[in-house]
C-alpha cells in the first residue's frame, strides 16, 4: 500500500499560480500606481498610499473613499519536454479588488489635522488556475484558487512638513481550494480525485516612512510584515473507488501558509509641473516559504499528512513608472517592472510556473470636477519558465523520479478600473 | 457625447480582443534520425502482445509497449507506417490458453481477472483478483486469422521463448498438445510451414523490436521449477538470438533489442511470504508435537513461521523442510489449503508452488547469461539496447512519473496487471518510452515519449 501512501504525499499543494509577480504575490492594489509600473512608495497620490506607504497617508490633501477591481485574466499552456504533450488552462477570470478610505481632520485643528486615519481593503496574495482535463500534470494539480483579502486599519502622522510615519494593523482572511487527480483508476477508467477546501486567517502589519526634502524629490520606505495564513479546519474530500474508500477517509485538516514579508524603498521624482518618475524596489522574503504542510485529522496507513517542498528564494523587484499631466484633469502613466522569481529550478510546479518577467503597464487618470476621479490601467504580463518539479517530491528509499518536465507560458493580462470620491 | 460613446465601446473591444490573445508552445517536429521506418516489426512474447491480466484481450492489445510505440513513429513527419495487430474481437473478454499442468492432454482457455471480491474456506470475504468468467472466449482465439486480417506486424506471441521464434511449425496443431502454441495457430500464415520468424520477414522489416528470452526462464519458474519444465540451455539461446538477429538484420534493417528483467522480482514471485504461516500458540504448540511425523526438525512459534515445503532434494522419506528467508512461494498457490487445510504444515506445499534457493540461482544464472548473450548481439550488429532488467529494479524500488507513484507491489504497485507478471498499461508505456529512448539515442532520432499519465493502473472496484 506505499503506493497510496506516495500518491498523497504528493496530493494537493497550496502554492499557486499567479495571477500577477512574484510567486502568488499580486501588485493590483491602486489603479494609478498600476500604471506606472506598481511604483507608489515615494509618489504619493490618493488612498492606494494606505498600502503602497502609511508613511504618506498623512501627507494626502484631501480625504478620499476610493474602489477599484482590477479583472485579471490569464491564458496558460504547457508543454511537456518528453512527451510533447500540452495543457491549457481554461482561462478563470480573477478579481483582485482595493479598497480605501482615507479621513484627517481640517487645517483648523493645529494637531489632529496632523493625523490622517485609512482603512484599506485589498487582495495581496491570491492565485487561480484551472486546467483543462486531461493534463499531464493532472496528478499535481487540475485546479486551484487561492484567494486573501487584507483589511488593514491605518493611522498616519505628519512629524513635520517633510516627514510622515504610518502604520497599519492588517487583519487577513481567505480561502484555498485545491484539486488534483488521484492515480487511483474506478471499473470504468475514470480517475480518483481530491479536494482540499478551506478558510484562512492571519494578522500582520503595514509600515512606512515618507520624506520630501523638497518639492521635486521623495523617499519612501515601507514594510509589510509576513503573515502566517492558518487554515483551522479545513475541509478534505477523496473520491475513491469504494473498495479504497476506508482507505482514504474524508475528514478535516489544518494547515499554515505563510505570505512573505516585504520590504520596499521608493523614490520619486517630479521633473516639472506635468512629469513625475517614480521607481520602487521591494524584497520579498519568500525564503520563508519551505514548505508546506496538510494535517488530516484523519490519517491512514495510505492517507498520511502531506508535505510540498517549495524552498522558495527571496525575490526582489524593480518597478518603474511614469506620469504625464496631458491636460489639467487628464493624466497618461506608463511603467515596467522586472521581477525576480522566487522559484528556484527543480521546484517548478503547475501551481506556480513562476520565472523572472518585465512587465508593462499603460494608464490614464481622469479628474471630473472637484470630487470624483478615475483611474485606469492597463497590465500585461509574458511570463516563460522551463524546468520541472524534480525536487520538489520526497523520493521514497530508492524511488526514480521521472518528474513533470517541461515549458509553461502564461500570458496575464490586467485591465483595472478605480473610482474616487474626494471631499 | 455620442464621441465619447464611440469611443469606449473601440476601447472595451479593443481591451477584450487583446486580452484573448492567447500564449502558444510549439513542439521541435519528432524525427526519425538514420532510421528507415517504412515496415516496423516487433518479435516476443506475451508482454509484446499486449497480454496482461492473465489473458490476451483486445483492449491489452491496443496498449502493448509495441503499438504505443508504433503510434509515437507515426507522429514523425513523413512516416506512413501500419502497425498491424493480431486483434481479438472488440467485444471478446479474451483467454489464456494453457496446457494444464504440463500434462500434453488439453488445452483450457482461461478467463481474464479483475479486482473483486471473493469469500474464501473461512468465510472471510475480501478483495482480489478474480476471474471475470468461468472460461476464457474460446472462439476468438480457434480460428486462423492470417487470411482476413495478416500479415502482423506486432509477432509478440504468448509463451514464445527465443528457442520457439526460428521453429518451423510452432503452430502446428499436429505437433500434438503441449507442442505446439495455439496463438501462433491463430495468426501463422501457413501452419505447417511457418515460424514467428519467417511470418515475420514476410513484411520485409526495416526497423524491429525484439524483447524475448523470458519465458526461457519463467516457463521453469512458474512452474517452481518442477519438472517437466526446464530453464533453456546456454548454447540453444545464444544460437536462437544469433539466428533470429541475423534474420532480421539480412537486409540492414536497424532495430532496438531488450534485455531479460530478473523474473523473481515480479510479483508473481514476491507477494505471498515465505515465513506467512502465521500461529497462535496453542496451534505452534500442537504442530510442534506433530511435525517431526514429516521429519522436520523446527520449533514453531507463535506469530510469523515459515511455511512447510516439499524438496526433492531432502533427504528423508518425505522431502519436506522448512522455507528459508529468500526462497518464493508462487501467486498461484492454493490459498484455501494453506488457509483451511493444511498445506504449508503438515502437508508440504508442493514443489511446483515454491522457488527454492538452488532454484533462484538457476534462474539468476541463466538471466545473466542470457543478458550477456542479448547485450553483445545488440553490440556487435549496432543496435539499440534496452536494459529492461536495469527499468525493472527501478520499478521494484518505486518510480514517481508526473505525480504517479508505481512499484512491484501486487496490486497497489499499480505498474504490473492482476496476473503479478504482464505489465499494466501505464506499465506497458513505460516500457514504450524505455524503448524510445534508447532507439532516440543510438538512431540520432527525437521520437517523442508517450504520455504515460494517459494509461491506467488496477482497475479498483
Amino acid at each position: 500500500m506505499n503506493k497510496m501512501k506516495k500518491l498523497l504525499s504528493l496530493l494537493i499543494l497550496i502554492s499557486p499560480i499567479v495571477y500577477k509577480a512574484q510567486g502568488f504575490q499580486v501588485n493590483l492594489q491602486g489603479q494609478a500606481q498600476q500604471a506606472m509600473g506598481g511604483a507608489g512608495t515615494a509618489l504619493i497620490q490618493d488612498g492606494a498610499a494606505v498600502f503602497f506607504n502609511p508613511g504618506g497617508v498623512s501627507f494626502l490633501k484631501e480625504n478620499s473613499v476610493n474602489v477599484g477591481a482590477t479583472p485579471v485574466i490569464s491564458h496558460g499552456v504547457f508543454l511537456e519536454s518528453n512527451t510533447n504533450a500540452t495543457g491549457t488552462t481554461q482561462s478563470p477570470v480573477a478579481f483582485p479588488f482595493a479598497g480605501y478610505a482615507v479621513w484627517g481632520a481640517d487645517s483648523s485643528h493645529k494637531v489632529f489635522s496632523r493625523f490622517k486615519f485609512g482603512l484599506g481593503a485589498y487582495t495581496p496574495f491570491g492565485s487561480t488556475i484551472k486546467w483543462q482535463d486531461p493534463w499531464p500534470g493532472r496528478f499535481n494539480l487540475t485546479e486551484i484558487q487561492l484567494f486573501s483579502v487584507f483589511i488593514q486599519p491605518t493611522i498616519s502622522f505628519k512629524i513635520c512638513n517633510k516627514l510622515g510615519i504610518g502604520g497599519g494593523f492588517v487583519y487577513a482572511t481567505g480561502k484555498v481550494d485545491l484539486q488534483q487527480d488521484l492515480p487511483i483508476t474506478f471499473q470504468n477508467g475514470n480517475y480518483g480525485s481530491g479536494i482540499i477546501k478551506g478558510n484562512a486567517t492571519g494578522y500582520g502589519f503595514n509600515g512606512g516612512i515618507y520624506y520630501k526634502p523638497c518639492n521635486k524629490f521623495s523617499i519612501g520606505l515601507t514594510y509589510r510584515s509576513q503573515v502566517n495564513m492558518n487554515v483551522k479546519n479545513g475541509t478534505a474530500t477523496f473520491n475513491v473507488p469504494s473498495s479504497l474508500a476506508t482507505d482514504f477517509p474524508n475528514g478535516s485538516f489544518t494547515s499554515s501558509l505563510p505570505l512573505p514579508q516585504v520590504a520596499t524603498l521608493g523614490l520619486a521624482y517630479r521633473v516639472n509641473e506635468k512629469l513625475a518618475l517614480a521607481f520602487d524596489a521591494s524584497f520579498v522574503g519568500w525564503y520563508t516559504y519551505k514548505s508546506i504542510t496538510f494535517k488530516y485529522a484523519d490519517t491512514t496507513a495510505q492517507l498520511q499528512n502531506t508535505v510540498l517542498i517549495r524552498n522558495y528564494q527571496n525575490a526582489y523587484s524593480f518597478r518603474l513608472g511614469g506620469q504625464y499631466k496631458i491636460l489639467n484633469n487628464l493624466y497618461g502613466r506608463l511603467g515596467l517592472s522586472y521581477l525576480i522569481s522566487p522559484v528556484k529550478s527543480g521546484y517548478v510546479t503547475p501551481d506556480v510556473p513562476d520565472g523572472n518577467r518585465l512587465n508593462i503597464m499603460a494608464g490614464i487618470g481622469y479628474n471630473l470636477g472637484k470630487h470624483f476621479a478615475a483611474n485606469a490601467s492597463f497590465t500585461f504580463e509574458d511570463i516563460t519558465r522551463k524546468g520541472d518539479n524534480s525536487l520538489s517530491i520526497i523520493p521514497t528509499p530508492g524511488q526514480t523520479i521521472y518528474p513533470l518536465s517541461g515549458t509553461y507560458k502564461v500570458f496575464i493580462y490586467a485591465p483595472g478600473l478605480s473610482v474616487t470620491y474626494k471631499f | 457625447m455620442k464621441h465619447l460613446i464611440y469611443k469606449s465601446i473601440v476601447i472595451a473591444l479593443s481591451v477584450s480582443i487583446c486580452c484573448s490573445c492567447k500564449p502558444k508552445l510549439t513542439a521541435p517536429a519528432p524525427s526519425k534520425g538514420s532510421l528507415d521506418l517504412t515496415s516496423y516489426v516487433a518479435i516476443g512474447n506475451s508482454i509484446t502482445s499486449g497480454f496482461a491480466d492473465g489473458a490476451l484481450s483486445y483492449n491489452g492489445q491496443m496498449v502493448s509497449y509495441p503499438n504505443l510505440i508504433a503510434g509515437q513513429l507515426k507522429l514523425i513527419n513523413g512516416v506512413n507506417l501500419t502497425f498491424n495487430q493480431p486483434l481479438l474481437p472488440q467485444g471478446s473478454i479474451g483467454t489464456n490458453i494453457v496446457d494444464s499442468a504440463y500434462t500434453n492432454t488439453k488445452y483450457i482457455y482461461t478467463a481474464p481477472l479483475q479486482l473483486g471480491y471473493s469469500t474464501d474456506c473461512l468465510g472471510v470475504n475480501s478483495l482480489g483478483p478474480i476471474p471475470v468468467a468461468t472460461v476464457g472466449d474460446e472462439s476468438a482465439v480457434s480460428t486462423n486469422i492470417y487470411a482476413s486480417q495478416g500479415p502482423f506486424n506486432n509477432m509478440g506471441v504468448p509463451g514464445a521463448r527465443a528457442i520457439d521464434v526460428a521453429t518451423v511449425g510452432y503452430g502446428n496443431p499436429a505437433n500434438g498438445i503441449g507442442n505446439y502454441n495455439p496463438f501462433f495457430t491463430r495468426m501463422a500464415k501457413n501452419q505447417t510451414t511457418s515460424s514467428m520468424l519467417s511470418d515475420a520477414m514476410l513484411l520485409n522489416p526495416t526497423f524491429f523490436s525484439l524483447f524475448i528470452g523470458n519465458n526461457d526462464v519463467l516457463l521453469y519458474a512458474a512452474n517452481g521449477g518442477a519438472p517437466p519444465t526446464t530453464i533453456t540451455s546456454q548454447t540453444a539461446f545464444n544460437t536462437s538470438i544469433n539466428t533470429i538477429v541475423s534474420t532480421l538484420t539480412s537486409n540492414g534493417a536497424k532495430g532496438v533489442i531488450g534485455n531479460i528483467p530478473d523474473i523473481t522480482a515480479l510479483p508473481y514471485f514476491t507477494t505471498v511470504p515465505w515465513n506467512g504461516l502465521t500461529l497462535r500458540q496453542g496451534q505452534a504448540d500442537t504442530l510442534n508435537g506433530v511435525i517431526s511425523f514429516l521429519g522436520v526438525n523446527y520449533v514453531f512459534t507463535a506469530g510469523n513461521n515459515p511455511f512447510v515445503i516439499y524438496d526433492a532434494s531432502v533427504n528423508t522419506p518425505s522431502h519436506a523442510r522448512v522455507m528459508q528467508s529468500g526462497e518464493l512461494v508462487l501467486l498461484n498457490v492454493p490459498l484455501d489449503q494453506i488457509k483451511c487445510h493444511k498445506m504449508g504444515t503438515l502437508i508440504p506445499i508442493p514443489d511446483q508452488y515454491v522457488l527454492t534457493a538452488t532454484e533462484i540461482q538457476n534462474i539468476k544464472t541463466a538471466t545473466s547469461a542470457f543478458n550477456t548473450t542479448i547485450q553483445s548481439v545488440a553490440q556487435a550488429k549496432g543496435l539499440a539496447f534496452v536494459d529492461v532488467n536495469a527499468f525493472m529494479s527501478q520499478t521494484q524500488k518505486g518510480i514517481s512519473y508526473d505525480g504517479i507513484s508505481l512499484n512491484a507491489q501486487f496490486v497497489t504497485g499499480g505498474a504490473f496487471s492482476l496476473d503479478g507478471i504482464h505489465l499494466n498499461p501505464i506499465g506497458n508505456a513505460l516500457l514504450a518510452n524505455q524503448f524510445i529512448q534508447a532507439i532516440n539515442t543510438t538512431y540520432s532520432s527525437t521520437i517523442p515519449q508517450v504520455d504515460a499519465t494517459k494509461y491506467r493502473g488496477i482497475l479498483f472496484p
